[in-house]
């Protein structure tokens, strides 16, 4: 694709208070493309966390854009990425979602490599009558950049990089604000949920963010709680969303460098959080105004591929792209180490009933990202009108709820729930043209 | 009838009420407090066990949380459930663990075909499931429903008639 016409694809006019994004970054096989290339392999892409490899020689498979990569706690301690591809033929080498191994022996011809990627063995390496050139390459896995920022673990295939640090910048605060819940810091609980949808995985990115559905797209889960509540009074204020119409509520939402976007809101009932209990120590340890936060509502993307939910309950959400229609999305609870088993206990309910592919809200997102992607075929509607509440008060820099946490996003925007801001979105399409521009 | 017989007579009935979205009987089948448990997959080959601490796909504590499910599913208010799929729930291998005059342990397994008419695309959910029976006002109850689901690479969604 030429230039003009990825830039071309989102209509960016702020002062004519215009901002739109055309159906082709949904639908195009070439946009898709150049997405894995630039985006998806040519630079930071979250891969997992710390605790998934506390001990040496621990590993987790997984998918960096298109490409197969082991994410492993080497025998030094180091945690390294490197490709699932023997340099033979290139076979996986590792065959497991997760585990724990000196060695990976390829299963085709048998070369080893060690668990730093280096090759440590070639069959019949002497009988092999091969070449002073065969010899004088690599035959060590090919290394990723990998960097880890607080437990949450980065991969980039491209490594001319900046450092993680800098691709962060000051979305790094909201990873603070999940990172910081227990002195203990987080724990992954056991059990994963994976499903797809028929739909370009940038539906997911925007809908993470996106007040403005949740009356019209969760009537049937806002009657379930409702339910509950006729049912047995406030002891049914279980969840975050049980009062979010009865109360003055804020929503806002930031942008931030490299397409990291995060919405925010006040919490109708923060008693509902585990976090809740142990308010004081948090307070205590991070300061009353990031102890509130933490009790917000949070919906964060650090871009390109992982979210974070922290509404009925906390949610890591990965993106992987697999077409311009195809998505697959594996879900995680994250929880804070040493809650009591009681509150364990309500935020796996919270975060299944809410979160799981197989619960009472998420079919609902899934399947309007599914109708989207199917209506998009409408190609007279080239552009949407997505994209521009908010953008009567989106201001450049920080308002002042930024001003609270001490950071300073592109762009901020808030208001009342109703407001539904949408400028949210600005951001991440802003990085994505650019980045797409650059590598085409 | 024998013990299995009644056990098969049961699962069966499960099953078609399912099939012919007839609900009000389908929640009838289970007793108040039943416990409907759809375990997640920690790996490759282990399911999570101990939902107090540990994620599964569908964890109903009650018939009341089933029939929340159940008034999504009919409401019209919930875009995934509408149009409503067709289904077959295929039921075999059932086999008696445990049998007394008060309850039964059965063990079976389901295929249960998922045809989604929007979206034209169809799946077929399979799981090992195992139902504790017990006998209120002398029919048999579900006490406890537990399916371990094989194939959870979700497509799109998962509801009660997916199993
Ligand atoms: S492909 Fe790995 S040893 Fe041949
Ligand atoms: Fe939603």
């Amino acid at each position: 694709m030429r230039r003009a016409d990825i830039a071309g694809l989102v209509d960016d006019r702020p002062a004519d208070g215009v901002f739109r994004v055309h159906a082709d970054a949904f639908r195009s096989r070439q946009v898709f493309d150049l997405e894995m290339a630039t985006i998806f392999e040519g630079g930071w892409c979250f891969a997992g966390l710390d605790c998934q490899v506390p001990n040496p020689h621990d590993f987790f498979t997984t998918r960096i854009g298109r490409q197969p990569v082991v994410v492993q706690r080497g025998g030094d301690g180091v945690v390294r990425a490197f490709l699932n591809a023997c340099r033979h033929k290139g076979a996986l080498v590792c065959h497991l979602q997760q585990g724990n191994a000196r060695t990976h022996t390829c299963q085709y011809h048998g070369w080893a490599y060690d668990s730093a990627g280096a090759n440590v063995g070639i069959k019949l390496l002497r009988q092999g009558e091969y070449t002073p050139a065969f010899h004088a390459e690599s035959h060590d896995l090919h290394a990723a950049r990998c960097e880890n920022y607080r437990g949450f673990l980065f991969v980039s295939l491209n490594p001319d990089v900046p450092p993680l640090a800098k691709h962060l910048g000051d979305m790094a605060t909201f990873l603070d604000l999940i990172a910081d819940q227990s002195p203990d810091g987080m724990e992954l609980l056991p059990g994963t949920v994976t499903y797809t949808y028929r739909a370009n995985w940038k539906f997911q990115v925007e809908n993470t963010g996106d007040v403005y559905h949740f009356t019209s797209t969760h009537p049937s889960y806002i009657d379930v709680l409702a339910g509950r509540k006729a049912k047995d009074g406030a002891g049914a204020d279980t969840t975050t969303y049980a009062r979010f119409r009865e109360k003055e509520l804020v929503r806002g939402s930031m942008c931030f460098a490299h397409g990291h976007s995060a919405m925010w809101g006040s919490n109708p009932t923060p008693e509902a959080r585990p976090l809740y209990a142990s308010l004081d120590e948090v307070s205590a340890r991070v300061g009353e105004a990031r102890a509130r936060w933490m009790l917000y509502v949070r919906n964060i993307t650090v871009f390109p591929n992982v979210q974070f939910a922290e509404n009925a309950s906390l949610q890591m959400r990965v993106i992987r792209p697999l077409a311009p229609h195809l998505t697959e999305m594996t879900g995680y609870c994250l929880a804070a180490k040493g809650e009591s088993p009681a509150a364990r206990e309500r935020r796996i309910r919270q975060y299944e009933e809410f979160f799981n592919p197989s619960g009472l809200a998420t079919p609902d997102d899934t399947t309007a990202y599914e109708d989207c992607q199917a209506g998009m075929q409408a190609g007279r509607i080239d552009w949407h009108q997505g994209y521009m509440r908010g953008m009567a008060v989106v201001q450049q820099g920080g308002d002042r709820y930024a001003g609270e946490l001490g950071i300073t996003p592109q762009t901020s925007a808030h208001g009342g729930f109703e407001m539904g801001d949408e400028t949210i979105f600005h951001g991440p399409y802003r990085y994505w043209r650019d980045r797409l521009v650059a590598g085409a | 009838m024998s013990a299995l017989a009644e056990a098969n007579a049961l699962l069966f009935a499960e099953a078609a009420a399912l099939d012919e979205r007839r609900w009000e009987d389908w929640l009838a089948l289970f007793t108040e407090d039943c416990l409907y448990h759809v375990p997640a997959w920690r790996d490759e080959v282990t399911p999570t066990t101990d939902p107090r601490t540990e994620i599964s796909i569908i964890h109903c504590a009650g018939r009341a949380q089933l029939a929340e499910r159940v008034q999504r599913i009919t409401g019209g208010r919930s875009v995934a459930s509408l149009p409503p799929p067709r289904t077959a729930h295929v039921v075999g291998n059932v086999m008696l663990v445990e049998a007394s005059d008060a309850a039964l342990r059965v063990k079976s397994v389901w295929a249960s075909h998922v045809f989604n008419v929007k979206r034209q695309d169809q799946h077929v959910f399979f799981s090992r499931v195992e139902h504790t029976l017990v006998r209120q006002d002398s029919a048999w109850r579900i006490a406890r429903r537990h399916a371990l689901l094989l194939n959870d690479r979700l497509p799109t969604m998962l509801d009660i008639y997916s199993l």
